[in-house]
């Protein structure tokens, strides 16, 4: 960890490129933080029929009102304000977004690496009890819930449900505890194949296209910006799991590992305190590309106009204009050069985190 | 060789069964079907002014002819109040949602369905009776769920009714309200029910006219999904291989252009425009060009939107040709952009890479030229890497196609996905599903190939 700040450090000092994307990303997030309390003359979704596709840079019209700045749209939004709020609404998605993506990542990528195969194994007893209270909790846990929501019935309706599930897992385990004192046969051990388990998820979700499989994940979903985070969460988590597990395969073969693993360290202690510290390095930059990635994305989508609501504020949405009229520039240039600065600050940061982590590993 | 082809496609079968399932199940798990939001729109235009009872009829006709009475899947495991009387499902949505709720509430399907079946012999007298002082009343017979509120209403309905008829109906209402409360058990919800519904569900039936290699229709336009996918699958086929066999000429031209000793100043310049045009998202890429050159107010070089227009007389073969490269260059330039700066990365590294290697070494020493120790030595060593990467972005220019074709408005596949995406028109979205894994398998299976011949060792670790 030290040294991932280090290295930050050191970058921050010796790279423009890098300070000045750094700099840059800071106060775009500032921004997106204190935007409300901005005195601005034009809010992102107010109407001004009487200048449409005004172009930018034009002096105002009418005396007792502001000018826009940057023109505005069909239907006479600001383009300069719709630009700010846009960036504060792909900012406040992207970023919580691309933490549990991460973190989703790392915990089954970085498990799918330690454990192997073999490596993780329970008891039959466990094992039996994890998939039976598994069907338990979809059903009294999961779906019950959302019909008795759907249906209407209740307060008391939904606490019962949540109550039997709480009670069938307990009767589960206890029956468990006891068959298990019984049967020897229960008290073996086997093997859970992580490694194989994860390997076919993420094979399995690259099968098709990553954008073909969010816009059909989101045609079975209302448009909404939670659904829309939860698809993006789901879907985006394997390249960073791929990353993690192979930088944890890197990491067990190296020799202060095994020296850890051989003065008997709990597997807690091996993860957390010896290849957790590693793995940040590459996490961070996985993190910082994805989340450039994810801002391209976001606005795809909105400009494709699917998973999200159409009252979104969004760069998407304002550069959709676009199609009323093609020669409205400045209705793609701000937006779409606002955007790929953006994207280009990330890449920036990753490319040089990338630079300086690969030749930490080198030596 | 043979038998390890025949092995992957014979694993690619599984793949590619479970991927349709997955799309069907959760397109048919969801409320609100295509039919009710057309055939019961009450507020359908000047000239849907069919009566209530023919929306009904029509409804339920379609329901029958698409087979969507009938359960989902082989088994289903539902609370045992929920109706799964596939003679409900002929029910309107609105009537469906009824029901399943006083059947939750009281915990007993049959009663609901009785006192459902009451209330609306009432409505059945009312039209023949008509009483406007009832009106609110049956609002709440309609609407509400608890049993002080509707019972209420019955009884007035009994008592304000005019009518010794409906006043019948409503006495008839009242008792089937009492059976339903007296027999009530709250939590009747809890208990599961698991029911076997044999062949005869929606998707057995599905499957099977899928092995048949019948799609179904598209909800759209109730054309069959086949001929949709064939009529878009053209255009994109060739707006795909045609972009990527330029982006790959392109892009090992430039390496080995950047490798040369001469190429420093070439390199200096290209890897930034590069970087930066890597991180132009490709629809805001597709739009400037599009503002900027084919737009009256700039340039106007290319023609805007589609494929040209229906001409007439029959075109000749170049004429066509010409027409369709009008219409496409300014799609493929987007595709090309927006995928050369990773291509050319990676191509650029292996090359790179193989330029440090022993041989190229000796072939120097030999005392080759530049140009043929690269094209001769290099290039045949970093073929593997490439031949990686060729099929590895394909999912990226996928995406591409998607963004490009909506944009520049191409009949392709990209721009069928998306239309079927945002009308829920889930055969049709089945389909592309199914031909876009189906590419992927087989550019995965190409690639093999291309393994084995350009690494003759290969081969032998896989026969």
């Amino acid at each position: 960890m030290k040294q991932v700040w280090q290295n930050m450090v050191y970058l921050w000092r010796r790279k423009t490129a890098f300070r000045m994307a750094a700099c840059y990303l800071m106060l775009l997030l500032l921004l997106a933080l204190v935007l409300p309390l901005l005195p601005l003359p034009y809010g992102p979704d107010e109407l001004d029929y009487a200048h449409t596709f005004q172009p930018p840079f034009e002096p105002t019209t009418a005396p007792d009102k502001a000018r826009h700045l940057l023109g505005t749209d069909s239907v006479g939004r600001d383009v300069l304000s719709n630009i700010l709020y846009g960036a504060r609404t792909a900012l406040l998605i992207s970023v919580p977004v691309m933490l549990l993506a991460t973190l989703l990542g790392l915990i089954l990528g970085a498990g799918a690496g330690f454990y192997a195969d073999r490596g993780f194994t329970m008891r039959r007893s466990s094992f039996c009890v994890l998939v039976l209270g598994m069907v338990c909790f979809c059903y009294y846990g999961f779906y019950l819930p959302i019909q008795i929501t759907r249906v209407g019935l209740g307060a008391t309706a939904l606490a019962a449900s949540l109550l039997t599930c709480a009670l069938l897992l307990m009767l589960l385990s206890g029956f468990f505890v006891l068959l298990h004192k019984r049967v020897t046969s229960l008290r073996k051990r086997i093997a859970v194949p992580v490694d194989q388990m994860v390997l076919r998820l993420i094979e399995g979700l690259s099968t098709i296209p990553r954008l073909v499989l969010i816009l059909v994940l989101a045609s079975f979903l209302p448009p909404s910006v939670v659904l829309l985070s939860l698809i993006l969460v789901l879907t985006i988590w394997t390249s960073v799991a791929r990353l993690a597990r192979a930088e944890m395969l890197r990491i067990k073969q190296l020799p202060y590992f095994e020296a850890a693993k051989s003065i008997g360290l709990s597997t807690n202690q091996l993860l957390l305190r010896h290849a957790l510290p590693n793995l940040a390095g590459p996490v961070l930059v996985a993190f910082t590309f994805g989340l450039g990635g994810l801002l391209a994305l976001e606005s795809t989508l909105s400009f494709l106009n699917i998973g999200v609501p159409t009252t979104l504020v969004s760069w998407g949405r304002m550069i959709a204009n676009i199609r009323s009229d093609t020669s409205a520039w400045w209705m793609v240039v701000f937006p779409g050069g606002f955007l790929t600065f953006t994207v280009l600050a990330f890449y920036t940061c990753s490319h040089y985190l990338t630079q300086i982590f690969s030749k930490n590993t080198r030596g | 060789m043979l038998y390890y082809f025949l092995k992957r496609l014979l694993l690619a079968i599984p793949a590619l069964w479970l991927m349709a399932t997955a799309v069907f199940l959760l397109s048919r798990l969801l409320p609100g079907s295509f039919a009710t939001d057309r055939i019961l729109e009450n507020s359908a235009g000047y000239y849907s002014k069919g009566a209530e009872s023919d929306r009904q009829a029509a409804y339920q006709s379609y329901i029958r002819r698409t087979g969507l009475d009938q359960p989902l899947f082989y088994f289903s495991l539902a609370p045992a109040t929920q109706p799964t009387d596939s003679l409900n499902r002929l029910y309107s949505e609105t009537k469906q949602a009824r029901l399943r709720k006083l059947a939750w509430h009281y915990g007993s399907e049959h009663n609901a369905e009785a006192y459902l079946s009451s209330t609306e012999l009432i409505d059945k007298q009312l039209q023949t009776y008509p009483d406007a002082s009832l009106k609110h009343h049956l609002q709440t017979l309609r609407a509400e769920v608890k049993y002080h509120p509707l019972q209420d209403a019955a009884r007035k309905v009994a008592v304000v009714a005019s009518h010794p008829q409906v006043k019948q109906a409503a006495k008839q209402v009242l008792e089937r309200l009492q059976t339903m409360q007296q027999e009530r058990a709250s939590f009747a919800f809890l208990v599961p029910q698991v029911s076997w519904h044999g062949r005869q569900n929606q998707y057995h039936q599905w499957l099977m006219r899928l092995l048949q290699g019948d799609m179904g229709t598209s909800y759209r336009s109730s054309r069959p999904v086949l001929a949709l996918l064939t009529e878009a699958i053209g255009n994109t086929w060739w707006l795909l291989i045609c972009s990527m066999a330029i982006t790959l000429a392109l892009s090992l031209e430039l390496s080995i252009l950047m490798v040369k000793k001469k190429g420093r100043f070439l390199r200096k310049l290209l890897l930034p425009f590069l970087f930066i045009t890597d991180s132009i998202p490709v629809f805001v890429l597709a739009l400037l060009l599009l503002v900027l050159l084919a737009n009256p107010d700039f340039i106007q070089l290319f023609p805007v939107y589609g494929m040209g227009y229906y001409s007439p007389q029959r075109l000749s073969f170049w004429q066509q040709l010409s027409q369709w490269w009008q219409y496409m260059t300014l799609p493929m330039l987007c595709l090309v952009l927006s995928s050369l700066p990773y291509i050319t990365n990676q191509v650029y590294a292996s090359i790179h890479s193989a330029m440090q290697a022993d041989y190229t070494r000796t072939a120097r020493a030999k005392g080759l030229a530049e140009g043929a120790v690269i094209r001769r030595h290099i290039l045949r060593n970093s073929l593997l890497p490439i031949i990686t990467i060729a099929s590895d972005i394909l999912p990226a220019l996928v995406a591409g196609t998607l963004i490009i074709e909506t944009i520049f408005a191409v009949p392709g596949i990209g721009r069928l996905l998306i239309d079927s995406v945002l009308a829920r028109d889930y055969p049709v979205l089945i389909g592309i599903v199914l031909v876009i894994a189906a590419f992927r398998i087989i550019a995965f299976l190409l690639a093999d190939l291309g393994y084995a011949w350009a690494d003759p060792r290969i081969k032998q670790q896989l026969a």
